[in-house]
């Protein structure tokens, strides 16, 4: 649920929960009022009819005065004291049941007990609760719904730096963008985090150029080194006497300088796609490429494993990005495709839909797909693996938004690279 | 012949000279760009090994100023960054080969020996070992006069084994003579020896003498 709803929510629930007690209380409240007052104005007729009444009496005169909805009468039986009480009367004019309010009290008039009776429409008081009982309503409804929406729009302007700030960290990346610039707000809370975070983008950047600049200026510190080792190597191997002892162990170590060389060529190729020091793009002939390593340059690797090759490129695809690049994604993924391939092994290179796949015999399990693209992961058994190879391809492929994708079905490894804008 | 080798980095350097001393290269030495164009200024080389990265300067700045001052010495150059930019711009300011660190001194000697055949023999080169002949021109072999016929590899073979000849050459500069950078991708050294058997059996055949041996599994030798 969102931020927004959630506190709008509680604000509606509240106003709908106030709105459900207070109508009915209104209501019930002020009909006791009303019905208060009438008897109140009942119970006054007695207290100003006596003098009339009793007028009346000692000139025997009629109580002409009487109407409808008052009448006296001898007091018959023995009636005492007063009672109100509510009754429901056809009205023959208005045509409807109308509520009356009766009050019955018993006087003495000239040491005579007289029962006077009066009632009193509750019509008009019931149409007058009626009225302000929908004036209430739609004022209550429309301070509540004011409310609401003042609140909202409240909310969505207090909330507007926060979803801002959202939307920059989620496009912010640590490896290219220097600092993070955030939206500056008047609320003290949103600078802090703000600053907070600005600060937080800021040291892990530093982080990470540190840790870049370690492996680049490690590389390249190490080449020097390298050369002199290998130098020497080779001038030792021109010293004679030389016994077979001594040159197996100066084979060992030139072995492992080559390893180590190429180790340190790779990881310098790597820390220059991270650096993005390919820039110059032109327009690539994937199938050209691809023809190229098959047919010409890996032609001896692959005769020497017996490896049979099939290749569907009858659709290709035009890139736009960096020939080098390019040209070292596919050497990667064929390179692979042999190196781990067995003795008479098959496989196929289809280029098609913005696909390159490489697919090729090899090991009869699945690669550990969390593992494969991390650096240094590799075939334990195969001494020339590096473990860095995948991890190029991959680089590549997320400097140029390619999907790099694993799979292994029916004893095939399959590589496979979407090309996102490409033209097929 | 005389050869400079402009390097900041002495051990590296000494490397160089003690390989090229061998095959008869007289070398001098200069450890940055100012020694360096002091001595193009005052000798003349058949060769400059020129570092790219000095402490003082840009080798392709002294490439650059030795080019403008119509010396006709070959110029390799040597660089620790591998960047195509770096490659590009050197040969187009007129070096004659490029190389990247770190390299075989093997495949230094053999670039050294094909830029100063290049510069002092105006490309006519032939190599004679007694009844071998390399062209390096038409890439034809001859034996007693008598063409022989090998595969592009099996020349290129031949050719880098004979510019180093009486040195030992490592397996590994040789894989990478042949194969370039994709020399990984081969299990082992199995290419190199079928590569190599084929040579010596077609040259055998031919009657030539068996000069390339193998020394102890480490590399090959072609010895005169």
């Amino acid at each position: 649920m969102k931020l927004l709803r959630k506190t709008v929510r509680g604000y509606l629930i509240y106003s709908v929960f106030i709105l459900l007690i207070a109508i009915p209380a209104f209501y019930l409240t002020f009909q006791q009022v009303l019905q208060h007052e009438t008897d109140e104005e009942l119970m006054a007729t007695k207290i100003y009819m006596r003098p009339k009444l009793e007028k009346a009496i000692s000139d025997s005169a009629a109580f002409h005065f009487l109407d409808d909805y008052m009448s006296v009468a001898p007091a018959t039986g023995n009636l005492k004291g007063d009672s109100l009480y509510t009754v429901d009367i056809f009205d023959t004019i208005e045509k409807d049941i109308i509520p009356f309010r009766f009050i019955r009290s018993t006087i003495d008039l000239k040491g005579k007990p007289y029962v006077i009776t009066r009632r009193i429409s509750l019509l008009e008081k019931e149409d007058l609760i009626k009225t302000i009982l929908i004036f209430q309503i739609i004022l209550l409804i429309l301070l509540l719904g004011g409310l609401f929406v003042i609140n909202r729009r409240l909310s969505l302007k207090i909330w507007r730096p926060f979803y801002l700030i959202m939307d920059k960290l989620h496009n912010y990346r640590v490896e290219t963008q220097r600092t993070l610039k955030l939206p500056s707000t008047g609320i003290t809370e949103f600078n802090d985090l703000k600053n907070s975070l600005e600060n937080l983008a800021e040291r892990s950047h530093q982080t990470f150029i540190s840790q870049k600049e370690f492996t680049e200026n490690a590389s390249h510190e190490m080449q020097t080194p390298l050369a002199i080792m290998r130098g020497k190597l080779e001038l030792l191997m021109q010293t004679s006497p030389l016994n077979e002892e001594q040159a197996n162990l100066i084979d060992e170590l030139a072995d492992a300088g080559q390893r180590m060389m190429r180790l340190n060529k790779s990881l310098i190729l790597l820390t220059k796609i991270e650096n993005n020091q390919f820039q110059d793009q032109e327009t690539v002939d994937l199938k050209n490429i691809v023809e190229n390593f098959i047919y010409k340059q890996y032609t001896s690797q692959l005769e020497q494993k017996r490896i049979i090759i099939s290749a569907d490129l009858k659709s290709n695809i035009q890139l736009h990005a960096n020939r080098m690049l390019i040209e070292i994604l596919v050497s990667n993924l064929l390179g692979n495709a042999i190196r781990h391939n067995n003795e008479g092994g098959s496989i196929y290179i289809i280029i098609g839909n913005n696909l390159l796949t490489v697919k090729n015999n090899g090991r009869t399990t699945e690669l550990d797909t969390n593992k494969i693209f991390t650096r240094f992961q590799k075939d334990g058994t195969d001494a020339n693996s590096l473990g860095l190879g995948l991890e190029i391809a991959r680089k590549i492929c997320d400097l140029y938004h390619y999907q790099f994708l694993y799979s292994f079905t029916e004893g095939f490894h399959q590589f496979t690279v979407q090309f996102s804008h490409a033209n097929d | 012949m005389k050869i400079l080798i402009v390097e900041d980095e002495r051990e590296l350097s000494r490397s160089m000279v003690s390989y090229l001393q061998k095959e008869n290269y007289h070398c001098d030495l200069a450890v940055d760009f100012a020694e360096g164009r002091t001595k193009i200024e005052s000798f003349d080389y058949d060769c400059v090994l020129l570092d790219i990265s000095l402490p003082d300067g840009s080798g392709l700045q002294l490439l650059k100023e030795l080019k403008n001052d119509g010396k006709m010495e070959g110029v390799i150059i040597i660089s620790a960054k591998n960047s195509l930019d770096d490659r590009i711009e050197g040969l187009n300011l007129g070096a004659d080969d490029y190389l990247s660190k770190p390299f075989h001194l093997s495949e230094l000697s053999a670039r050294i020996a094909a830029v100063i055949r290049r510069k002092r023999f105006q490309g006519n080169t032939v190599l004679v070992f007694n009844e071998l002949t390399i062209d390096l021109i038409a890439k034809t072999i001859l034996v007693d006069q008598k063409p022989l016929d090998l595969t592009r590899k099996e020349f290129d073979l031949l050719l880098y084994l004979a510019s180093n000849k009486n040195r030992v050459v490592s397996k590994n500069a040789i894989a990478e003579n042949l194969s370039g950078d994709d020399a990984h991708l081969y299990d082992n050294f199995d290419f190199l020896y079928a590569h190599m058997k084929n040579l010596k059996r077609k040259l055998t055949i031919a009657g030539c003498n068996d000069y390339i041996k193998s020394v102890y599994g480490m590399g090959y030798k072609f010895t005169m």
